[in-house]
């Protein structure tokens, strides 16, 4: 055979070689951090965002087959239209008529969150899908069972395979495409952040909203991200049903007996119901607990001694003021819906 | 076309060419329980307290840190974790790439706090293998699990999950074992379960049958099961 075969022939298959790595490689996504916000926490230099890895997480994140009996997927209890809270339910409902202790939080600018539940329990966003897939009253499946599943299913393993240039699907892999999805639902463009922006204007009432606010409630729930992540006793009595004593469970420290997570208030006027175990049903509940209802004690949090004095015009302008959070360009997002759809169907199961 | 294939093969064969392997020392590991050796499930063995009992499940996470040669230096070994699984008998071997003489080996036993906080891991780290807490992120580090009508928990079971990488509740244990002079290329590390109950705090079945999270009971079976290797003869 003459040189100039043998090399055609390399040329040949070293081609074939470069075209099947390009065409493997998965398109980067670059996370835009909204302007003045700080730097976010997630490292993304460990799990780096592609457009494969997105799309393979969102599919994850509606799929009920992820759960024991098929029945509830993470979207089940984290609803695009309620703020990827859930709308209506105070405790969030598990597979097979369970129910949990404790209501679903909205999922919202993950990337600056450094601990996760109500509890800070869970250290990095993608250990968080861990304990809802195995808790038995939320998916109720194991690790195991949720790997052989995916590795199972052929459409699973062309999509890890794209997202990860492997189709062995491992837990760290999958958490990492949860991850990558749940760190885009960034809500930055509310009314609020609009007026922030100079693009937008608030009415009187927001305006007077805003000014109660800041005296008001501003130091646990600092913008940009309205919440400052600490763990607070805001004087709820512990609800003998549940027994839950919030950070405590987690630190076992008796000073953080009955402190919860600050939530954060972007999408707050959707995501009723409020409190760690959802017991405030509207933001007028919230308002009665902080003004009169709430039990001050030696361990209630030291800016809540006096609770938060506020008269009825105040609340009124208060809700005028958090309405302008709502974010409806983040809640309908067609990114952020189903696979395949532009907006929620009416059709997928919430039980 | 010939020469294409010729050259082809010659690559080929050149490319499972074995390099040479490396020596190692091989660390076998041998669980007993008193003079009885480990049987799970089916076994009754009795602890110092005289609670009879029976074992489903034993692991635990060893990292081996360093050794010391003959020469009393200390050469530090690349950082491991193996989860060592009496149900699974290959997991009880571990290669060390080392040999030669070893004086004393260094063995870390849980696995560091760095791991436990920054992600989900692969491998012997992958939450899978079921040493994971997952509502209160942390491994855990090593698992006695079985039953005794000692035990007043629910169907008489008594399961020692110890974990735990906070200050004040730290079971992170670092274990050095001394060596007879040998340069055998396999040492066997025997472990007794017994140590468990009583090596250093005595813990009774009766007393405290469950240990699901980190704290002061996790921490007193982290002290005695710390005891619990030997080097067999």
């Amino acid at each position: 055979m003459s040189i100039r075969t043998t090399i055609t022939i390399i040329i040949f298959v070293l081609s074939g070689l470069a075209w099947v790595t390009v065409a493997n490689k998965p398109t980067p996504i670059s996370f835009k951090v909204p302007a003045g916000w700080p730097q976010p926490l997630y490292d993304f230099k460990k799990n780096p965002l592609t457009k494969e890895g997105f799309e393979l997480g969102r599919k994850l994140f509606y799929d009920e087959k992820l759960s024991k009996d098929s029945s509830v997927s993470c979207a089940s209890c984290h609803q695009q239209f309620g703020g990827f809270a859930t709308y209506d339910h105070n405790l969030s409902h598990g597979f097979n008529n369970t129910l949990t202790t404790r209501n679903a939080p909205a999922l919202q600018n993950l990337a600056w969150q450094k601990e996760f539940m109500w509890d800070g329990g869970v250290t990095h966003l993608d250990l968080q899908p861990l304990a809802p897939l195995t808790a038995v009253n939320e998916m109720g499946e194991t690790l195991e069972n949720v790997l052989k599943k995916l590795n199972r299913d052929t459409a699973y393993k062309r999509m890890f395979k794209a997202a990860f240039g492997t189709n062995i699907i491992t837990t760290e892999k999958m958490t990492k495409a949860i991850s990558q999805f749940v760190l885009m639902l960034v809500s930055s463009d509310s009314k609020y952040d609009k007026v922030k922006r100079g693009a937008a204007s608030f009415l009187p009432n927001e305006k007077m909203g805003e000014a109660v606010f800041e005296q008001k409630c501003m130091h646990c729930h600092p913008p940009p991200l309205f919440t400052d992540n600490s763990y607070r006793n805001t004087g709820l009595l512990v609800d003998t049903t549940l027994n839950d004593m919030g950070r405590m469970r987690i630190t076992r420290n008796s000073l953080d007996s009955l402190k919860f997570k600050v939530p954060s208030l972007r999408n707050v006027a959707i995501t009723a119901p409020y409190g760690h175990d959802g017991r405030f049903f509207s933001l007028q509940n919230v308002y009665e607990n902080y003004r009169n209802k709430m039990q001050v004690s030696a361990t209630t949090d030291s800016l809540l001694q006096h609770k938060i004095p506020l008269t009825n015009i105040e609340t009124s302008q208060l809700t005028s003021f958090l309405r302008t959070l709502t974010d409806t360009s983040f809640l309908k997002n067609p990114a952020y819906a189903p696979p395949g759809y532009e907006i929620t169907p009416f059709f997928i199961r919430y039980n | 076309m010939i020469g294409a294939i010729t050259v082809a093969m010659t690559l080929m064969a050149f490319m499972h060419t074995p390099f040479k392997r490396q020596e190692v020392t091989v660390l076998q590991f041998s669980h007993r329980v008193g003079n009885k050796p480990l049987q799970l499930f089916d076994e009754v063995y009795t602890n110092r307290f005289n609670e009879p009992f029976t074992v489903t499940k034993f692991r635990y996470y060893i990292s081996p840190i360093s050794i010391t040669n003959a020469e009393h230096r200390k050469i530090i070994l690349p950082h491991r974790y193996y989860l060592i699984n009496e149900a699974d008998s290959s997991s009880k071997r571990i290669e060390l790439p080392y040999k030669g003489t070893i004086e004393a080996i260094t063995l870390l036993l849980g696995v560091d706090s760095l791991q436990n906080v920054n992600g989900v891991h692969s491998g012997s780290l992958d939450p899978v293998n079921g040493m994971y807490w997952t509502w209160n992120s942390g491994y855990v580090f090593a698992k006695l699990e079985g039953q005794s009508d000692s035990s007043h928990a629910p169907a008489h079971g008594f399961t020692w999950d110890v974990g735990g990488f906070r200050k004040k509740e730290n079971a992170l244990r670092l274990i050095q074992l001394e060596l007879p002079p040998s340069a055998a290329n396999t040492i066997t590390i025997k472990a007794d379960l017994l140590a468990w109950f009583d090596a250093v705090h005595p813990l009774r079945i009766t007393q405290s049958p469950i240990c699901h999270q980190p704290g002061a009971l996790a921490t007193q079976l982290a002290d005695n099961y710390s005891a619990m290797f030997s080097i067999a003869p």
